[in-house]
């Protein structure tokens, strides 16, 4: 066993380049969407009809302070050749109890603009029917939230930027980490292709031990990645882990764990390496997008989808190691995903073993 | 010491080797001759515990293999047909990795690897890639990487097959020494039949899944002890003449190549002047004829009518 695992390390001296590729792409997609993430935010002309100046500047100041965008008041007229000319794809029209979009061109951001108006304009005008029965509710408030008796520091979705940073992370890790491993497994195949399958199995070595050689340097070389990546981020980039970094690891170990019996599966299944190389993207990629790899669970509402994701290891990495990364969990709140990913990759392993040791009797 | 008993494999719609029982004695060097297909490559990887028989047994030192592999694959050296080989490794790494396959390490395994390199002549490219090797030196390294546990008993499966004549030489060479000189037992296979001629004290002929004839090449030879083989040459391609020509009375086989014809005909046949006044008939000139003792090749052609190429 132990000769086969070093004959790994051996060929992956020789030929590093697609690891380093999946380490690398991992790098630059995190480092490039995070400082993407992190430009000005966009301009909103903002102009009124209805509203006095001081009123409406009011409100600017109430919309900016989300942060989410620049809203800039300016006189209707400029507003809408602003929009007209297309230097802006969007302009608002605030009114009394309501607002309305100017719209220019179709914006992605649009969405995004849309529920924060909403929101801040249902939270404002919830104040103000508070505020007829007490008066004085703007100034209670203020000072409640100054001290308050519980602080809630779980972000929304949209919450702090840090959260939006780690998903991402945490997302590209476990999605490029998957073809690291598959692909290495794939070696399996091609040995058995070439000969020197056929030339272990004539020697004294045994079928298990040629399996463990080859499962346990895919492991360590999937879960090293995933680890550098983790220490990069966090020493080079300077990433918020929390303080549990040793839990994040844990979770990488069951990932991986978990990733190598999948892999072990599908090249139980499909023995042509040709094959192989269309499946194995098919699958890392569909269980990202399935498994919020590439954007946050939580946008997705199609149950068949979310029913799917159940099923997904990368689910449940992510859903560990966010929470205990962004919303400082600890071991105790993690047990069920762990769980799950140790479930999942025994029996993954299990059906495996028994579809190669059929195949090969036969 | 190794022998196989009524060895039969069936594949769904082919019987790939019937009822062969093949037997080698320590320090014989025994041939396994056959055209493509005839079951050698599957006889050889139930010899080695690779494939199950259907039916039939192996046995080492009179010891079944199929239940306990283990002794079997510790004294068998096996050189593949295909090249099997890390190709992205040097051929030092990857003979000490068939070296650590069978336990060996630190200074034993280094001395092993100097010696089968310096063996197969590859000693001062050692540290080359494999994939940057010629086909003929990757073939010796293919039988380097089979010799590193000192195996009792060599098998190879066509090792010489797309190489050039250079590194063929070299091989043979190499082989016929650990044999004479080692006191190796080899079992070679080919199909080609000077290399078992030169090579091998016994020959086993394969066809079709079965061993059609077995003997000393002497023996075999005398299967065609009352026959005779004509090599006739002629200027150019005749095949009108050719077809003629082997439908003269007597005529026991034919194999005709571009310009030339072999025939096997009995002893002391008078074919010669039919042969002239034919060539003659058809406008043709003879330009060599030859009358040969006969081959393996030949004692083929007569058992099947056919030849080892087809
Ligand atoms: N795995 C297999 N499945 C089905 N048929 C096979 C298999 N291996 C070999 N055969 C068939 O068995 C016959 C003998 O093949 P082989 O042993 O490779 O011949 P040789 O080595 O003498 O050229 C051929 O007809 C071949 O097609
Ligand atoms: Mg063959």
């Amino acid at each position: 066993m132990k000769a086969v695992f070093l004959l790994q390390w051996r060929r992956f001296y020789r030929q590093p380049l697609l690891v380093l590729a999946m380490f690398g792409l991992t790098v630059i997609f995190v480092s490039v969407s995070a400082a993407g993430g992190q430009d000005e935010p966009a301009i909103v002309p903002v102009y009124t009809e209805s509203m006095e100046q001081e009123q409406a500047l009011d409100w600017v100041e109430r919309l900016n302070s989300e942060q989410q965008f620049t809203f800039e008041w300016m006189p209707e007229p400029e507003a809408r050749s602003y929009v007209a000319e297309g230097d802006v794809p969007q302009a608002v029209e605030l009114m009394e109890t309501d607002y309305r979009l100017l719209v220019g061109r179709e914006d992605p951001a649009r969405l995004a603009l849309d529920s924060l108006l909403r929101r801040v304009y249902s939270e404002e005008l919830r104040l103000e029917d508070a505020a007829q029965e007490v008066p004085d509710i703007r100034e209670l408030m203020d000072s409640a939230l100054s001290d308050p008796a519980l602080e809630i520091s779980a972000g929304s979705l949209q919450g702090n930027g840090d959260g939006d940073e780690l998903q991402l992370l945490f997302g590209m890790t476990l999605f490029f980490v998957i073809y690291t491993i598959m692909f290495s497994l794939v070696r399996i195949v091609d040995e058995k292709r070439t000969g020197t399958w056929n030339r272990m199995i004539m020697s004294p070595v045994r079928k298990w031990q040629m399996y463990f050689g080859h499962l346990g340097f895919s492991f360590l070389i999937g879960f090293s990645q995933i680890a550098l990546i983790f220490l990069l981020f966090w020493y080079a980039f300077g990433f918020e882990l929390g303080d549990r970094f040793w839990l994040l690891i844990v979770i990488a170990a069951c990932y991986t764990f978990a990733i190598v019996a999948l892999g072990l599966l599908i090249i139980s299944l499909i023995s042509k390496p040709q094959q192989l190389s269309a499946v194995i993207p098919i699958v890392a990629t569909g269980m990202a997008m399935v498994g919020g790899a590439f954007w946050p669970i939580e946008l997705v509402t199609n149950e068949i989808l979310l029913a799917a994701a159940k099923a997904l290891p990368i689910t449940y990495g992510l859903e560990a190691l966010t929470s205990v990364a962004v919303y400082g969990n600890g071991l105790q709140s993690v047990m069920m995903p762990l769980a799950m990913l140790l479930g999942f990759g025994g029996i993954c392993m299990a059906i495996a073993i028994r579809l190669l040791e059929w195949r090969s009797a036969s | 010491m190794l022998e196989t008993d009524k060895l039969t494999k069936k594949f769904k719609d082919t019987v790939a080797v019937n009822n062969v029982s093949l037997e080698l004695k320590k320090g014989e060097s025994v041939g396994l001759l056959g055209p493509n297909g005839a079951g050698k490559s599957t006889a050889i990887a139930m010899i080695s515990t690779l494939l199950k028989p259907s039916s039939g047994d192996v046995r080492l030192h009179g010891k079944s293999v199929l239940k306990e592999p283990g002794d079997m694959r510790r004294v068998l050296g096996v050189v593949p047909q295909k090249i099997a080989l890390y190709e992205e490794l040097s051929a030092y790494e990857n003979l000490k990795f068939f070296g650590r396959l069978y336990g060996l390490s630190g200074n034993k395994l280094e001395q092993r690897i100097d010696y089968v390199l310096d063996l197969v002549g590859l000693a001062d490219r050692k540290k080359e890639l494999v994939k940057h090797y010629s086909g003929g030196m990757q073939r010796r390294v293919n039988l380097a990487a089979a010799m590193m546990h000192e195996p009792e008993v060599l098998i190879m499966d066509e090792p010489t097959v797309g190489i050039d004549p250079q590194s063929r030489n070299h091989l043979l060479e190499t082989i016929r020494r650990l044999n004479h000189e080692e006191g190796m037992t080899v079992l070679y296979t080919s199909h080609y039949m000077e290399e078992v001629e030169k090579l091998c004290d016994r020959v086993y002929i394969m066809d079709h899944g079965k061993v059609i004839a077995e003997g000393t090449k002497e023996e075999l030879k005398a299967i065609l002890s009352d026959q005779e083989t004509v090599w006739i040459e002629f200027d150019q391609s005749y095949p009108e003449l050719f077809k003629k020509l082997s439908e003269i009375e007597g005529v026991q086989h034919t194999d005709a190549e571009e310009r030339s014809l072999k025939l096997i005909i009995p002893k002391g046949m008078r074919l010669l002047a039919s042969l002239f006044h034919e060539a003659e008939r058809h406008g043709a000139q003879v330009t060599n004829v030859h009358v040969q003792t006969p081959t393996l090749e030949d004692v083929f052609l007569r058992l099947t009518g056919r030849t080892l190429r087809d």
